[in-house]
């Protein structure tokens, strides 16, 4: 170290009033700039630098207080680096550093060879340190770890020392808890960005909204996940589970948990069918504790069947203000070992109605009975507004708004909503469209009392006049088609029209699509203009003679 | 990702061909289901079943793909036929454009297989 370290001890190790502001802006820019670190070690490596220069000291090191609360563990050190290489730890209360943390005060050795304290890191002896100071890092009270610097010449450390060392070691605390919550807010940032659904399917006749609410605590990176599968035109998927534990642990195996029921989903249709081999899956992979719900939406029909393993009720609420939680299957939590045949319960969401899955984060209060969180759940869910988003935000807000929540939460909305009548919607001329355009007649026509005859005649029909559209109508442009779906007098009306330049007149070119057309409408009505093609299909819905 | 509207597959049983579709058959996928089946199609087999049982929506352009198998086949000397369960929307569909009067029509795979070299 520089080799005046020890000679100005009549200032305490300071020169002037002026070097100590100097000094304190030093350290100053020091944690401002460690702000940047999100590794903590490099910005430990890089304080300790400071600290050492800044009070002229030999050797300087950080002990930070383990997860257990009871031990500190040597994090970084500057003239004993072997105090990190070898790992050390020591109980909080036992020798020098355990006793700063212990007391949460300053602690000074003048001279290890005659201290009351027992020194027990032996390497503080095998690099001849002679003097020694040691000051608590804080943080709103508690003790995070021990910030201490030693002299390998005797050296009284003095009040002043103490107070700058107590400066230093404040800002230190500081930059260590910034540090920590921005790694560990980028973890979690992270894996949600990784595991939760990006984005949620557009799907016209339902309205869906999810929150992710990560835990407010430090290190308890939660294990709730809530993922929407779209299993084709006809059925969306939706789980909803939580892990037990938290940590990195129960994270991953959230990963694990919605990537297997997202295979199986694939697979099997019944809901209950899913969670029976996402149970075996959980019994062969972990110990560790699920609970989930696996829920189909069949979407022509808003029925809704589960499958629930442990987990909170699921709650409808329905247009005219009533509500109910979906209690009549269960079963218990994965992971159990236990093998147990879960039973399907079935919903249906009419327009206006509003299906609810959580995370037990929403409902558990220290101290109060679950039924008290579950009727706190049931007032903020009626209370507040119908769109699914805005319903997320205001439970949210009213359950854990005042509390700092200990436990992550989850929360799904599904809502039916009615058609818009006429339903106008353009979409691009494409094949790949087909599909979604004629699942979407289908549900139009059966949300306003269309039969199945009804549904299929118009899929068929829309599809038809699209695909001639697709074929004869655009080039390889991004052309759009519009449909328009109405009512009126019991007769369902769907015009497609597309604004394309014919190259030549049509007719033939539409091969067997308009007899297919004209066997399932009542009226196919094709006008061909400058401007375009529209096609008109009506058709009375209703039971009709087979 | 939407799974895939529908998906082909093979099965044989002595010199007959079973081929069946499941999901539905439209303009976006009638190209890759054609180019598959065609080439799937051997030479040496005595007839080819296409079995429509799952197949819950087919379109002008599934016709014509069965309209163009019809006339290979029938080119290559090897016979065709279709199950379509009765009364079903797939049924509805081809009657439409009867297509009964080019490749003849069963109303189970066990009927089709059956009635293979059996004269009309």
């Amino acid at each position: 170290m520089t080799p005046d370290s020890t000679q100005d001890q009549q200032s305490g190790g300071l020169a002037t009033a002026e070097e100590a502001i100097a000094r304190l802006e030093d350290v100053q820019r020091v944690t401002e700039v460690a702000l940047a670190h999100l590794d903590l070690e490099d910005l430990l490596n890089e304080l300790l630098l400071r600290v050492r220069e800044i009070l002229r000291v030999d050797t300087a090191a950080i002990l930070l207080v383990e997860d257990d609360g009871k031990t500190l563990a040597a994090r970084a050190a500057k003239g004993l680096e072997e105090e990190v290489e070898r790992g050390f730890r020591l109980p909080i209360g036992r020798g020098f550093a355990g006793r700063v943390a212990a007391t949460r005060e300053p602690v000074v050795i003048p001279d290890l060879d005659n201290s009351p304290i027992t020194v027990v890191n032996p390497l503080m002896r095998e690099k001849n340190v002679r003097s020694l100071l040691g000051v608590p890092l804080l943080i709103e009270g508690e003790v995070i770890g021990v910030l201490h610097v030693g002299s390998l010449t005797s050296r009284d450390f003095r009040e002043a020392d103490v107070e700058l060392l107590q400066v230093v070691a404040d800002r230190v605390a500081l930059s260590i808890e910034r540090s920590r919550l921005a790694v560990q807010g980028q973890i979690a940032e992270a894996l949600q960005r990784s595991l939760l659904p990006r984005t949620l399917p557009d799907l016209p006749g339902f309205e869906l909204a999810a929150r992710y609410l990560p835990a407010a605590q430090e290190a308890s990176l939660g294990g709730d996940w809530y993922d929407v599968i779209e299993l084709g035109f006809r059925r969306l998927g939706i789980s909803i589970g939580d892990v037990a534990g938290h940590g990195l642990g129960a994270a991953t195996y959230m990963g694990q948990l919605r990537s297997a029921m997202r295979a199986y989903a694939l697979d099997v249709e019944e809901p209950a069918e899913v969670l029976r081999r996402l149970s075996r899956y959980a019994d062969q992979e972990h110990s560790r504790m699920a609970t989930v719900i696996y829920a189909t939406l069949g979407l022509e029909s808003g029925i809704v069947r589960f499958a629930r393993a442990g987990h909170p009720y699921p709650l409808v609420l329905r247009a005219d203000g009533k509500s109910e939680f979906l209690a009549k299957v269960g079963g218990p939590p994965l992971g159990t070992g236990a093998r147990y045949e879960y039973d399907e319960q079935s919903v249906t969401l009419a327009p206006g109605d509003t299906l609810l899955l959580y995370t037990d984060g929403l409902i558990e209060r220290r101290g109060e009975r679950l039924s008290e969180g579950e009727e706190a759940l049931v007032a903020a869910a009626s209370a507040a507004p119908d769109d699914p988003e805005l319903r997320c935000d205001a439970i949210i807000t009213e359950l854990t708004g005042d509390i700092e929540t200990s436990d992550d939460v989850a929360v799904v909305a599904i809502r039916a909503v009615a058609f818009d009548r006429p339903l106008e919607v353009n979409f691009p001329a494409q094949a790949e469209q087909l599909a979604t355009v004629r699942h979407l007649v289908r549900r139009w026509v059966a949300a306003n009392g269309g039969t199945d005859d009804d549904c299929a005649a118009f899929a068929i029909a829309v599809s038809e006049a699209c695909a001639n559209s697709i074929e004869h109508a655009y080039g390889p442009t991004d052309e759009t088609i519009g449909m328009r779906a109405d009512l009126e007098d019991g007769i369902a009306a769907v015009t497609i029209s597309d604004r394309g330049s014919w190259r030549e007149p049509r007719g033939e070119n539409r091969g067997r699509g308009i007899p297919v057309m004209r066997e399932f409408i009542d009226d196919v009505a094709i006008e061909t203009g400058e401007k375009g093609t529209t096609v008109v299909l009506s058709r009375r819905l209703g039971e009709r003679p087979r | 990702m939407m799974p895939d509207l529908a998906r082909l597959s093979f099965q044989r049983d002595g010199d007959v061909e079973l081929a069946q579709v499941a999901g539905e058959v439209d303009a976006s996928n009638v190209g890759d289901l054609s180019e598959e089946l065609l080439e799937t199609l051997s030479n040496d087999v005595r007839a080819v079943v296409l079995d429509l049982t799952n197949t819950s929506y087919i379109d002008s352009s599934g016709i014509s793909l069965i309209f163009d198998a019809a006339a290979r086949l029938r080119n290559r000397r090897q016979e065709f036929r279709l199950v379509v369960p009765p009364r079903s929307f797939v049924g509805e569909v081809l009657s439409a454009v009867s297509i009964e009067e080019s490749v003849p029509i069963d109303p189970a795979v066990d009927d089709a297989l059956a009635a293979v070299g059996s004269p009309d």
